[in-house]
């Protein structure tokens, strides 16, 4: 007889099963929006680590090299260069921007990452194809342009020697990288540094940030630091500017959905008290009776809790089982944290379990004497 | 004596809509007494029994259930209800999802008497009331008269001092009510159980030990 409660809940199975949907559906979504957040956050971490470079700047005041509109004219390359605490011949030159490319007529969505070949930036070797010809002018003559030339990312379905345009400007496709996509599956279209200027910077020979990697017996936040006190530029750790990313591309533009994501858990919450409360006033009559013939509230609140617990588990799994599911089948990249989604189903259990509190207390309010009073 | 009260009050409402349910009532009851409250309807028979039954506080007055007086400050009323009372309503309030046999293990299950003792206890006490034959049926598939038997197996089932049984027979046609009238003599002879019935219908009066007739909320 200790399975009252289920009995109950088959009795009743029609709202036990909506119950179940409706905290499931919620769980799913709190859950898959996280995980396209963290999707977001594994994509814009790896193209940076991928550059291997770990000494980031900018122009001065621009915030860092990914969050305003960074610009630097190449004569601090050969200043950087210099520096002996910096790998020789590590140092160079990034253009790194979204773009809306043309590819067979339609606009597209991409980030156009120019750099020198063979330098950190992006690939030294294509899968399919060959890279692009490098530029051959160190000193940048606006008159020089190198060929318009593209490697792009192999899931992007382009053929070897297809035509895109950029900025008015064709672009031919001469090879492809191994798939590496920015924030929401964002292709990135790697080619020289100088027709990266030319196509987004309109020819001008500036770039948004220079990159370098530190010698492994010197601390790169010393660096940092030190040239940071040079004036004109801003100087960023790989840590500090993975935070910057994070910041500008994930957190910011995500603040509604992690907003959204506390009242999909705040709904739940709510669904449950108000399914578990409407339940409870329709069975009155019933536990009228549980406390005439000496049910104590304990009793009742247990009998209630029982329940609300069974029905946000059961919910709670499938939820949970759902947002993988989701995340299969999304159409961008979604990475569901197992950590976070313990957290979640956690916090929702305790949700779901405090709503069906209030639910029980006012069972507990219920006066024994409605027994007298009318049939179930 | 198994209830002793003195000048119970029970008032609803308030100031001018204010009605006294029941109005200075001093009565006792004996063990292994069958007595009927009865009266024309709203004359305070239901609000009685449901004041010594511990389901009402009253606004004055005391009440002793087995010598001992009710503390209705720090007692706690679900106990003496579960430990000491059985109850057995006019609509015979079975929950509509258990069968007959849980409708009677509930009881047990609320004085955590539980598991195997708690089902054949529960099956003795359905057999006895002539439902062994019923006892995996519903509320929905038995009759009115099977449905009050049952109610009474649950109120036997904490073996109570007293039972407190309101208009059992009201649902019942007249021979389902002499069949359960028998049927209550036989209980209150097996189990030496004190029962007090509210009832309206004249012609059950000749099975009690004493009919105690109210009035607007008195015993006259």
């Amino acid at each position: 007889m200790s399975k009252i409660f289920l009995k109950d809940m088959i009795y009743r199975q029609a709202r036990v099963v909506l119950t179940i949907i409706g905290i499931t559906l919620l769980i799913a979504l709190i859950l898959f929006l996280g995980g396209i957040m963290n999707g977001m956050k594994i994509q814009a971490r790896q193209y940076v680590e991928s550059t291997g470079a770990d000494i980031w700047i900018s122009a001065k005041g621009s915030g860092g090299a990914f969050i305003g509109f960074s610009l630097l004219v190449p004569e601090y390359l050969a200043f950087l260069r210099h520096d002996k605490r910096l790998t020789a011949d590590s140092v160079s030159p990034l253009v790194f921007a979204q773009a809306r490319p043309i590819i067979r007529g339609k606009a597209g969505k991409a980030i156009v990452v120019g750099y020198k070949r063979d330098k950190h930036g992006g690939p030294r070797h294509a899968i399919e194809g060959r890279m692009f010809t490098p530029s051959e002018f160190e000193d940048y003559r606006p008159q020089d342009l190198p060929l318009a030339e593209v490697v792009v990312d192999e899931k992007m379905g382009l053929t070897i020697g297809e035509r895109i345009t950029i900025g008015g400007k064709e672009l031919k496709v001469v090879g492809k990288t191994k798939s590496l996509m920015f924030v929401l599956d964002t292709p990135l279209l790697f080619m020289d540094i100088r027709t990266a200027q030319d196509v987004l910077l309109d020819n001008y020979l500036h770039v948004n940030m220079m990159i370098a990697k530190s010698k492994g017996n010197h601390n790169v936040s010393e660096i940092a630091t030190d040239l940071n006190q040079r004036g004109s530029i801003e100087v960023r750790t790989l840590d500090q500017t993975l935070d910057d990313i994070i910041d500008t591309y994930v957190d910011e533009p995500m603040k509604a959905v992690t907003f959204l994501r506390v009242m999909l858990c705040l709904a739940a919450f709510i669904l449950v008290t108000m399914i578990t409360y409407v339940t409870t006033l329709e069975k009155t009559q019933e536990i009228g009776i549980l406390k005439a013939i000496g049910a104590s509230n304990h009793y009742v609140m247990l009998l209630i809790l029982k329940q609300v617990a069974l029905t946000s588990v059961i919910g709670v799994v499938f939820g949970l089982i759902l947002s993988y599911l989701f995340a299969i089948f999304a159409p961008i990249f979604v990475k569901i944290d197992p950590v976070e989604s313990a957290v979640v189903a956690a916090i929702s259990f305790k949700a779901c379990c405090a709503g069906g509190y209030l639910a029980g207390h006012r069972a507990t309010l219920v006066d024994p004497m409605v027994a007298f009073r009318g049939e179930i | 004596m198994i209830i002793e009260a003195k000048g119970l009050t029970k008032k609803f409402g308030q100031s001018a809509a204010e009605i006294v349910a029941v109005n200075q009532v001093d009565i006792s009851i004996q063990m292994g007494e069958l007595v009927m409250f009865m009266g024309d309807s709203g004359c305070g028979k239901t609000t009685l029994i449901s004041l010594l039954g511990c389901i009402l506080t009253p606004d004055e007055g005391e009440l002793r259930i087995n010598q001992k007086l009710v503390d209705y400050e720090n007692d706690n009323l679900s106990l003496i209800r579960r430990r000491d009372i059985g109850f057995v309503f006019q609509l015979f309030n079975l929950i509509p999802y258990l069968t007959a046999l849980e409708n009677v293990m509930l009881a047990m299950d609320i004085s955590n008497t539980r598991g195997f003792e708690a089902e054949k206890r529960a099956e003795k006490l359905l057999a006895r009331v002539g439902l062994k034959h019923r006892v995996n049926h519903r509320p929905g598939q038995l009759s009115g008269g099977e449905k009050q038997r049952v109610s009474f197996a649950r109120a036997l089932a904490n073996k109570p001092k007293i039972i407190f049984a309101d208009e059992p027979t009201a649902n019942l046609d007249s021979r389902q009510s002499q069949n359960l009238m028998g049927l209550v003599q036989e209980l209150r002879q097996d189990n030496q159980t004190t029962i007090a019935i509210v009832t309206h219908h004249q012609e059950l009066r000749k099975n009690a030990d004493r009919v105690i007739h109210m009035e607007d909320g008195k015993i006259i």
